[in-house]
């Protein structure tokens, strides 16, 4: 005590403690640490040998490159000067093709951990217990900003260890490709910081992160694509424009993230010492003092619950939508400008190039509709975690009403937005070529059952293993690997088949078979009913 | 006598832990019953079990005759519950929160739900999340009370209200039981149970120890006896019924059973009595006694000694 208040007079002031806190922190977060880190470190560990093994000549990797250098593909990877450092760089493959999702999976972690040492902390009233210890106002932010540090530097460190192996640049190039990983990493965080304390609550300063990181992932995108500056204005396309095994290999471009992550951790403690405690920088508005005539069923609440939650899948989804339509629309000059063995490749099947492309996008957009599916089930457990559904469950309320109306509420989200993702895509992708929107929308149509399948086997999981969360995770996760990596990492046929998405064939640059889509909507319906039944037996667990 | 509520051997098991071992409740219709028992001695797991969100491992829990697990939400038609620690939706106002539970019963009477707003000073317009943990209580309390129901199911309801709105709470449990309600009151706030509740229960570990009435529990329990006397007693040391027993010169003070009062009464007034009080025991004092090895074992000093 009287050593705590020594340390306060010494003048650290508001940082008085943050050691202290620092070695809490990091005993309380250690589990999340390993598992992120490990999960990041460890994919791109195994995916270097891999990639490696796959595109040993420069005539494989050449070829590659012309399948990998349309807008397309690089609105999905990164920019054109890795494409045409190929032949010389199996480095520079690797860093393209990975750069973009590994940064994303970075980006994510660092949204999660800020907002969990910081808000999520205030909301649960464990960081008062600690504020009214001689502990300085700004100590936790500190804290939770050096351990995220900390966690960047040993992310990188660890993902320039795992890419050493790589042939292709410099000796300096694992190393930058560590580097521009730490740079996402502080700039997210930091950003995050920076959201904790304008929103009101946790839940919100998670929200502005990862929407954050989404328009980074789009104009990113939309950047590398053309080529354009846009890419600049994306903290992910700033570690990519750092050409990390390339001849044209630049540091300065992470100065950019750098000097972001500064002026953003001054802003948050600038903001930190001018909020109350529990508090946003934004005061909550009042509302209404009797409830709209709709809300009288556990139903309508859980629609009126994930309703913000919709609104962010229908906007991302249009966006995306949109953006990815603008690809397939420049798809034929892009096809005009290659050589015939390139088309050849990108021809496989006959389909034409605006087809494979629509086969491509909608399949991604149905995982990033699942996405918000997912992300409703979670809401779901949420409710019983916090133990706010207790008052329902208490309630004339079905088992079937709650939780089960979570899972319409998903079935609904995961439609409605794959649904508008399609719609984008065409309005995007077939301007005036009603054909062409005619089978994008039959496509993202197709894509549903599987869709379902993914969301149905999430409520299943929910209802039977609730504790196990991890598991919803691992199967989004799984899906989203098998149509991003599956044949590029040559994963065995049966793993693939796991993924409902496997079984939809490549429509309409292929055919799909109706037996198919009817299989698999039966076992959505199979996982429903399990799920039903599970959400009928099991205890609720209300803290 | 008609129970609203009664389980028999009722057994929930958490993993390893034992929340409820065999435990026997019986609740008749119309009566306010006290629920005590500490932290963790098992109250909002019965509640729970009775509300059916949990399912008993073993023996027999009926709610107005029916299976609480099976028939949990027509159950549920016929009471209101309210947590002891309510979580409310961040982003719905007091108001729908109350309106919402009201229509899930199938509707509210508005006139009830304003007047209950009113007693308890609560702003229905502001945010779940911005409401202190005392306004949440309090929107889940106006919520019950508006309810037209048979039985509330009250988990330590108070904590969290200020002692004002403690008296409201109060006047609220004594106008529904005046309506002919069931009230199940867990608690651990002796003076609340004393003034609102005809029958006790009190659990330790899972377990019922002691069920009755409070004139029942005083039975068998010792009032505290002050005398100034005239002249010296002899003898109250030798008595059986007689405990903690301090002479001062004429000034006698003692513990004495129930059953041994007007014994000992009779031998003061051989000694003549210059003055006299006799407390019955408070249902603290009776709590603490099915709680004193527990208090021994953490260093509290019992002031009752152990049975003899």
């Amino acid at each position: 005590m009287t050593t705590a208040v020594a340390e306060i007079e010494d003048g650290l002031g508001t940082l008085a403690g943050t050691g202290k806190l620092l070695r809490f922190q990091v005993r309380r977060s250690r589990m999340y640490l390993f598992w992120w880190i490990a999960g990041i470190a460890g994919f791109t560990w195994m995916t270097v040998p891999v990639l490696a093994d796959q595109y040993t000549t420069a005539e494989e990797r050449v070829g590659f490159a012309g399948t990998m250098s349309s807008p397309a593909m690089l609105s999905m990877s990164g920019p054109i000067e890795y494409v045409n450092a190929y032949a010389d760089s199996v480095g520079a493959l690797f860093t393209h093709r990975m750069l973009l999702w590994t940064g994303a999976m970075t980006a994510v972690m660092f949204v999660l951990l800020v907002t969990r040492l910081t808000r999520a902390d205030e909301e649960t009233s464990r960081s008062e217990v600690i504020r009214s210890l001689p502990i300085g106002r700004r100590a936790d932010l500190a804290a939770a900003l050096l351990l995220s540090t900390i966690a960047a530097v040993v992310l990188g460190g660890l993902l320039a260890l795992a890419s050493m192996g790589l042939e292709g640049g410099d000796g300096s190039s694992a190393l930058l490709f560590g580097a521009a990983h730490t740079a996402i990493a502080l700039v997210f965080a930091s950003l995050t910081a920076v959201a904790a304390q304008l929103s009101e609550n946790g839940s919100a300063a998670t929200g502005y992160g990862l929407g954050a990181l989404g328009v980074s992932v789009l104009l990113a995108g939309a950047g590398n694509a053309e080529g354009t500056w846009v890419t600049w204005l994306s903290p992910l396309g700033w570690s990519q424009l750092a050409y990390i095994f390339t001849s044209e290999q630049r540091w300065w471009p992470l100065l950019i993230s750098i000097a972001v992550a500064i002026l953003a951790v001054w802003l948050a403690f600038t903001l930190v010492a001018h909020r109350d405690f529990g508090q946003g920088m934004v005061a909550a508005r009042r509302g209404r003092a009797e409830a709209k005539a709709g809300l009288k069923s556990a139903g309508a609440l859980t629609f009126r619950l994930t309703r913000g939650l919709i609104w962010t899948g229908v906007v991302t989804t249009l966006l995306l939508g949109v953006a990815y339509g603008s690809v397939i629309g420049g798809a034929e000059d892009f096809a005009d400008g290659l050589s015939e063995a390139q088309q050849e490749i990108l021809d496989r099947g006959g389909a034409t190039i605006q087809l494979s492309f629509a086969a491509t996008f909608v399949s991604i957009n149905a995982i990033v509709a699942a996405l918000f599916g997912v992300l409703v089930i979670g809401r779901g457990r949420k409710e019983e975690i916090v133990g706010r559904g207790e008052l329902i469950a208490a309630a004339p309320v079905a088992r079937s009403g709650w939780p089960g109306s979570y899972l319409p509420a998903a079935l609904f989200t995961a439609t409605l937005t794959n649904i508008v993702a399609g719609l984008g895509l065409a309005a995007g992708g077939a301007s005036g070529d009603g054909e062409l929107a005619g089978k994008i929308l039959a496509a993202t149509l197709v894509q549903l059952p599987a869709v379902w399948v993914l969301i149905a086997f999430v409520f299943a999981a929910f209802a039977w293993l609730p504790r196990a969360g991890w598991l919803r995770w691992l199967a989004w996760t799984w899906t989203l690997l098998v149509v991003y990596f599956g044949a590029l990492l040559d994963l065995p046929e049966w793993a693939m088949a796991i993924s409902p998405f496997d079984h939809l064939g490549n429509y309409p640059a292929e055919d799909f078979s109706w037996a198919a889509l009817f299989v698999l909507t039966g076992v959505a319906v199979l996982f429903a009913a399990l799920g039903y039944i599970g959400a009928k037996r099991r205890d609720l667990q209300f803290s | 006598m008609n129970a609203v509520i009664r389980t028999e051997g009722l057994v929930k098991r958490f993993g390893h832990v034992t929340a409820l071992d065999r435990l026997d409740l019986e609740v008749t219709q119309g009566e306010t019953h006290g629920f005590l028992g500490p932290n963790g001695a098992g109250k909002s797991t019965t509640i729970r079990v009775l509300l059916g969100m949990l399912r008993s491992d073993e023996g027999r829990a009926e709610l107005f005759g029916g299976d609480p697990w099976k028939d949990a939400a027509e159950l549920h038609k016929r009471l209101a519950y309210v947590p002891g620690d309510v979580a409310l939706w961040p982003g719905l106002t007091g108001g729908e929160t109350i309106d919402l539970l009201g229509r899930l019963r199938g509707g509210i009477d508005k006139a009830k739900r304003d007047e209950l707003l009113e007693r308890f000073d609560l702003d229905p317009r502001k945010k779940g999340r911005s409401y202190s943990k005392g306004n949440r209580q309090k929107v889940a309390l106006v919520a019950a009370f508006a309810a037209d129901v048979d039985l509330l199911l009250l988990d330590e309801p108070t904590s969290g209200l200020d002692p004002l709105m403690g008296a409201v709470f109060n006047e609220c449990v004594k106008e529904a039981s005046a309506l002919g309600r069931t009230v199940l009151l867990s608690s651990h706030i002796m003076s609340e149970v004393e003034a609102l509740c005809e029958r006790v229960s009190i659990i330790r570990k899972g377990v019922i120890v002691e069920t009755g009435t409070l004139a029942e529990m005083r039975h068998f329990s010792r009032s505290r006896v002050r005398a100034t006397l005239k002249n010296p007693v002899r003898g109250l040391e030798d008595h059986e019924g007689v405990h903690d027993l301090k002479v001062d010169g004429l000034e006698v003070e003692c513990s004495v059973d129930t059953a041994a009062l007007d014994d000992v009464l009779a031998q003061l007034a051989v000694a003549g009595v210059a003055g006299l009080t006799c407390e019955p025991p408070s249902l603290e004092e009776i709590f603490l006694r099915f709680y004193g090895d527990e208090l021994a074992a953490s260093g509290v000093p019992n002031g009752e000694e152990n049975g003899s």
